[in-house]
């Protein structure tokens, strides 16, 4: 893809903005967050839960994407979860056909699921935002259609890669320096923080700024020479990109993938807790994370169906659309001042309101 | 290559199916040219009505009849007290945002479901399908031609209905522009009522056709949804005969690759398939034909 290229090259050109004291305060409380996940919390955690947290930063990618495309370009994709059910299709195959090393192979599904995003995407991205929504879930069930029907790999000969017999031992590699739970944990956090650090080159840079103007209009940002199309391509381009390299993460940590994985249910869910997360913030794509993979664990924990999750979440679409736009990471916060003026009111000391870490 | 003879069951079925694509894209279109709402929740609240319709049946042992009737009912109460609660607030956003916020009632009908009837294997046999005739050495049984007979009937009826009536008129003029609409008079929010009300009547209908037709399953039955979707997409979400025709031509398709052994287990993809070459054909000549609601 000629956008990814254009992207290292623009950048370049944008000169690295001086941080004022706020912004290097907030650089380093992510610097030890990051610290704390990568070196303390594998530790702390025991074997189910390094698990769920390496599916907490996977799917923190994948709502990265969509989060990208529905908060800046204002565009709607509902078929998020197929394309990585894809890209983990492709990543599996690239693992059992090349002996390549595996950052090479999370590059490569993520390049060919950009490419195969874009095929789809553009004809739709001409139209209206409608027309991609509808068209993105109708890939969604494609998708699901030709992956039951060619299964994904599994060591086998041919271009399908899928053996029906002897699935046993063959198991999609991870990294040599990670092959372990909790090495691979380590790996796919430094892998998602590689990706929030590319969203966010591009939300600074020039796409970040063109994206704003076409968020805002469409027709203003046409008038002001901001080549529309193109940049809605490079933010879904961008979706897919995050996506596919997700989808390599994903193989390589199953091991095996199996279709019911990726029901096409779960591009709606990963909507909606993009949504509740917030769209605004990349902090956003965390929270969502954290929602799709370690609310269901934790539930399944105390005996509790998921399925009241998947309620939770569509009461959560309709709220945040109607009464918080900006999602969590923006609500929690002011929610949380608001009951701290609240209370210190109730007290009667007319203590300042608290702060919770607003970012 | 498998002979004439053996597409012809698949004929039947095809029309069938199509009937009911037909009859939920025509639904939609009309919500969506009144409302401005694409309703994607429209397959979840059938599948619920027939899940409903079943319980009924099979656990409180009602008579078939009344049951069929809650289930239709169903759709349309749903469907109504959707567009009362959340149409008026979401009225001035992007039809993207008033589609995305369907999908909250789609993901609260799918929760509820897999809650209550995820347990086993159901199915809905409609007592019309026990009886039938033959054609030509092909078996038709009367549920396949409901299926048809009611999407021709409803499509004829909602066109009369938008031509003729004084309901219909203002539908079409909301459809046209909102605003004006509401300066001459026009009682926005009832008119607006009625689309939701009857659209939600068809999509209880179409669960209930779907659920025999296909099969008794939440998922299946609220994905179904996608190859209605793809023939209001084709018909550009505002032509009712389009929206038609490119659903029965969708679900003749997706019947008719059955018994060809090499593309048969991806015939789903069909509604996929049809939309992005219809996507294709409208990109190609786009400004002219899309300047209006759905831009």
């Amino acid at each position: 893809m000629s956008a990814a290229g254009a992207t290292s090259a623009r950048a370049r050109r944008v000169r690295m903005p001086q941080l004022d004291a706020g912004e290097r305060v907030r650089a380093a409380v992510i610097v030890v967050l990051l610290l704390f996940v990568v070196l303390l919390l594998p530790q702390l955690l025991s074997g189910y839960w390094v698990t769920v947290f390496t599916s907490v930063a996977i799917y923190s990618i994948v709502a990265l994407g969509l989060g990208i495309l529905m908060g800046r370009t204002g565009l709607v994709s509902l078929g998020q979860i197929a394309l990585l059910a894809l890209a983990a299709w492709v990543a599996a195959r690239l693992f059992f056909a090349t002996g390549l090393p595996f950052p090479i192979v999370l590059l490569g599904s993520g390049l060919i699921t950009t490419v195969l995003g874009a095929l789809v995407g553009l004809p739709a991205l001409r139209l209206s935002g409608l027309y991609l929504a509808l068209i993105t879930l109708m890939l969604a069930g494609a998708i699901t259609v030709v992956l039951r029907a060619t299964n994904f790999p599994n060591g086998g000969h041919g271009f399908l890669g899928h053996l029906e017999t002897d699935r046993g031992n063959a198991n999609i590699r991870r990294p040599a320096i990670a092959s372990g739970d909790t090495a691979y944990l380590r790996y796919t956090v430094i892998v998602a923080a590689i990706m929030f650090l590319i969203a966010l080159i591009h939300v600074r840079a020039r796409p970040g700024r063109a994206w704003a103007a076409i968020r805002q209009s469409e027709s203003a940002a046409l008038a002001a020479g901001v080549n529309v199309t193109l940049y809605k391509m490079w933010a879904f381009a961008l979706a897919s990109f995050l996506t596919g390299v997700a989808g390599g993460l994903l193989a390589a940590n199953s091991g095996q993938l199996f279709i019911t994985t990726f029901p096409t249910s779960d591009s709606i869910t990963l909507l909606a807790v993009v949504l509740m997360g917030g769209i605004y913030s990349l902090w956003g794509a965390v929270v969502a994370g954290l929602l799709m993979q370690f609310l269901p664990a934790v539930l399944n924990n105390w005996g509790v169906p998921a399925d009241w999750l998947t309620i939770v979440f569509g009461a959560g679409v309709l709220q945040v659309l109607l009464t918080a736009p900006q999602g969590l990471v923006y609500q929690f916060p002011r929610d949380m001042a608001k009951l701290g003026r609240l209370i210190s009111g109730l007290a009667g000391r007319g203590r300042p309101p608290r702060r919770e870490g607003a970012s | 290559m498998p002979s004439l003879e053996d597409f012809k069951p698949f004929v039947v079925t095809g029309l069938a199916l199509g009937g009911v694509y037909a009859l939920s894209g025509v639904g939609m279109v009309v919500l969506y040219r009144a409302t401005g709402v694409l309703n994607l929740a429209f397959g979840a609240v059938g599948a619920m009505g027939a899940l409903l319709a079943w319980q009924l049946i099979n656990v409180n042992s009602w008579a078939q009849g009344p049951a069929f009737l809650v289930c239709v009912l169903f759709g349309g109460a749903v469907t109504l007290l959707y567009g009362v609660l959340f149409g008026p607030p979401l009225s001035g956003r992007d039809p993207l945002v008033k589609a995305t916020a369907t999908l909250g009632l789609a993901l609260i009908l799918l929760g509820i479901m897999d809650l209550v009837w995820s347990d086993k294997a159901r199915s809905m046999i409609l007592p019309t399908s026990n009886h039938g005739f033959e054609v030509s050495d092909v078996f038709v049984n009367w549920t396949e031609v409901i299926a048809l007979g009611f999407a021709l009937a409803v499509m004829t009826v909602t066109a009369l209905f938008l031509r003729f009536t004084k309901t219909g008129t203002a539908m079409r003029a909301l459809a046209n522009d909102r605003e004006i609409t509401a300066t001459l008079g026009v009682p926005v929010r009832r008119v607006e009522a009625a689309a939701w009300l009857g659209s939600g009547l068809v999509s209880g209908a179409s669960g209930l056709l779907l659920s025999n037709l296909v099969g008794l399953d939440a998922a299946t039955l609220t994905f179904l949804v996608i190859s209605s979707l793809a023939a209001t997409l084709i018909g550009r979400l505002r032509s009712i005969t389009v929206t038609f025709i490119a659903g029965i031509v969708i679900g003749l398709v997706n019947a008719l690759v059955t018994p060809i052994v090499s593309i048969s287990q991806y015939r789903d993809m069909t509604p996929f398939v049809l939309a992005t070459i219809a996507l294709l054909v409208l990109s190609g000549r786009r400004g002219s034909a899309l300047a209006g609601r759905a831009g």
